[in-house]
């Protein structure tokens, strides 16, 4: 506490602070009481497990497993490319790090706010993605061919996170706007298949896109699995993204809508400047969430054995060294996980303050 | 004696067999496919299935089930890089192989009467038996399970290894008492703090445990009994018995290097002076091996000193120098009291 004035005053401020905050009432006292007591039932247990105890260095890791022994971090020394990489060849992980970086910088660059313009961002999302693209899969440039069966890993996860975003979200915005046309073919098709499609789960058309697809279709226009699934993933966020939409454009007063028409702007002129941004803007809260549940769903893909961070993290522990540390690769995959959840949350409330304070 | 008689059939059967060389040539649309495709797809899984499929350090598959992959790339291509392994879960086996992701299922799959005629799947010889087995401390000096008579058995709670042990037991007339739990670990833990004094479960998983779960793995015993066996076979497409012929002569083959004491090592030195007829033919020193399956005469040769005989994979993988210790048990040749045995080469 490191504060200016008398020292009294400040102890008073930090009681009161506690007082207000943590005992304001009996309920408040038990709450807290018992909160207090789980931290320090568990805290230093859980402390001495997680550092104290801990195995750090594949040197030692002889004693992971054995009764006593902390948590084993020598796993993710000893296994933690195979987490972040998957299958992709080992003297190749530079290529799949740097594709991340490159993914992960595409991101970074799309959410700043003097890129929104829809030549900027459609270069930066072009460059980056191809760039992406020739890193992973090679044969060109030198870069030795790697085909999508050895992809996986972190930069699985974050290619099939990007690419539902970037083919979900036009998608979702035209999905929208067909479901509120005034031509009812148009209107009633897009409804059907946004209905349809919420109505499977999405493990269900991730299936059907990776097993029953090769039926139907013949060889020449199936594609590879991996870009089936995104294709579907996409679609299935899209339909969902697309309601999410609506809502917003649903909660614009007609009149804004009117006096875009009276001012004689064209159809899509009149959605481009003003019902798209300001639907985007009462939208804002559901569209993040739907993004955070994306990126938490790409994990289903490893139902139909696409190799990403889970399964990797899988087969880490899934060796005969290894196999007592399963706790340890979970915690590491959960703290990535986090790491990029948590900072698209922040940056959501980032957003909703940057809009308030511009509108209001 | 018996060795002679099958290499004078073999004799016989090659005259016999040169009137008919001429219509082998694609015998196998699958194999025309892997040949023209440049590569050979086949099953892996998504995460690590122990000692079966796994993942090294280094991001490559190990496993027994990879390694039979490799041996097929190998018999086909004469190299293992030829070899693309395609990640699927349990569930997808099937559907993949009809809609031709792969073009082969090596992935611990049982041979059972619903898969073979109703999925539209044909099955190759059993490659290895996948045992339930008892595992127990060391100190209490069992030699089997009529041994365990008054015993605290733990098992996992709800499961077919549950009603599998119970069987097994109650046939032998063995007075027991379930310890039943929901998890791997629980299972473990109650078996290591000697709440149990046998610990039922899959092979392999058995070994892991031992391996892994005590200070020190001599302290255990996997008994010789086995509770249910499941044959694995490689699974294929229906309708291209060519195919079958390839899968079922490289495990064939495998089985014969062994019991003939053909390794990696000597193979070269066994090619240069066969000591009999059949291994003259299996190394392709004598033509017609190759011929007779699509595949060049030396495909075994090259199976053999790429990857090994049967044994050899077997212990890289689960067996003596692999860290799960898995002794042969039913799993050697009929020679060494297991089950399996090579068909015949003529």
């Amino acid at each position: 506490m490191t504060i200016d004035g008398p020292p009294a005053a400040a102890r008073t401020d930090w009681l009161d602070w506690l007082r207000r905050r943590l005992f304001a009432g009996p309920i408040d006292v038990i709450v807290t009481l018992a909160g207090l007591g789980l931290v320090v039932w568990w805290g230093p247990a859980l402390f001495n497990w997680l550092f104290v105890d801990a195995i750090w260095r594949e040197a030692g890791s002889e004693a992971c497993g054995t009764p006593g022994a902390g948590a084993c971090w020598a796993v993710i020394e000893a296994r933690g490319r195979l987490i972040l990489f998957g299958l992709y060849p080992f003297e190749q992980h530079w290529r799949s790090a740097t594709a991340c970086a490159v993914i992960i910088a595409v991101a970074v660059l799309s959410c700043i706010p003097a890129v929104w313009t829809p030549f900027r961002l459609s270069t930066v999302w072009i460059v980056g993605f191809s760039t992406f693209y020739i890193l992973m899969s090679g044969g060109i440039f030198g870069l030795a061919s790697v085909g999508t069966e050895q992809w996986g890993g972190l930069a699985l996860t974050l290619f099939i996170f990007a690419s539902v975003s970037i083919i979900g979200m036009p998608l979702s915005i035209l999905l929208a706007l067909a479901r509120r046309s005034e031509l009812p073919v148009i209107r009633w098709l897009a409804a059907f298949s946004i209905d349809l499609t919420r109505s499977f789960p999405l493990l269900t058309i991730l299936f059907a896109a990776a097993l029953i697809v090769p039926f139907v279709l013949p060889q020449w226009l199936q594609g590879d699995k991996l870009y089936r699934i995104i294709g579907a993933f996409a679609f299935f966020f899209a339909c969902y993204q697309a309601e999410i939409i609506r809502g917003g454009l649903q909660a614009i007063p007609a009149g804004q809508y009117e006096a875009a028409e009276s001012l004689g702007l064209g159809y899509w002129r009149r959605v481009w400047l003003i019902m798209l941004p300001q639907a985007f803007r009462n939208a804002l809260p559901p569209t993040i969430n739907q993004f955070v549940i994306t990126f938490k769903d790409t994990s289903i893909v490893i139902i139909i054995g696409l190799f990403e961070v889970l399964a990797s993290g899988n087969a880490a522990f899934g060796t005969a060294k290894w196999t007592h540390s399963y706790v340890e690769v979970y915690v590491f995959i959960a703290l990535i996980y986090f790491v990029f959840v948590f900072s698209l949350s922040r940056y959501g409330a980032f957003l909703e303050r940057r809009m308030r304070i511009g509108h209001d | 004696m018996f060795k002679f008689a099958i290499g004078a059939l073999g004799a016989l059967a090659m005259l016999a067999g040169g009137l008919a060389t001429s219509e082998v040539q694609a015998r196998s649309k699958t194999l025309d496919a892997v040949k023209a495709r440049g590569s050979l797809l086949c099953t892996g899984h998504n995460g690590s299935f122990l000692g079966f499929a796994e993942v090294d350090d280094k991001g490559n598959w190990k496993g027994l089930d990879i390694d039979f992959c490799r041996a097929l790339a190998v018999a086909i291509f004469g190299s293992v890089d030829k070899l693309k392994i395609v990640p699927l879960s349990w569930a997808q086996r099937f559907p993949s192989i009809q809609s031709g992701d792969v073009d082969v299922i090596i992935k611990a799959t049982g041979w059972t009467m619903g898969r073979d005629t109703e999925l539209g799947l044909q099955f190759s010889r059993p490659y290895l038996l996948g045992a339930t087995q008892i595992m127990v401390h060391k100190e209490l000096g069992l030699k089997d399970a009529r041994d365990l008579e008054g015993a605290t058995v733990c098992v996992a709670g709800g499961t077919s290894t549950e009603r599998l042990a119970a069987n097994y037991l109650a046939s032998l007339k063995v007075k027991h008492e379930f310890v039943t739990y929901e998890k791997t670990e629980e299972l473990r833990s109650a078996y290591f703090s000697k709440r149990c004094d046998a610990f039922v479960g899959w092979g392999p998983n058995l070994a892991v445990t031992r391996s892994k779960g005590s200070a020190n793995a001599a302290d255990h015993q996997i008994l010789p009994d086995v509770l249910a066996m499941e044959p694995e076979s490689a699974a294929m497409r229906q309708g291209d018995d060519g195919w079958v012929d390839i899968l079922n002569w490289l495990f064939s083959s495998l089985m014969l290097a062994e019991l003939n004491g053909i390794t990696s090592e000597n193979v070269d030195a066994m090619k240069a002076n066969p000591p009999n007829s059949t291994i003259g033919r299996l190394l392709g020193v004598t033509p017609g091996i190759g011929k007779r399956l699509g595949l060049d005469d030396s495909w075994a040769y090259n199976v053999i000193k790429t990857m090994g005989n049967y044994a050899q994979i077997y212990d890289r993988n689960l067996g003596k120098d692999s860290p799960y210790k898995l002794q042969r048990g039913i799993n050697a040749l009929y020679n060494k009291g297991g089950v399996l045995y090579p068909l015949i080469l003529d």
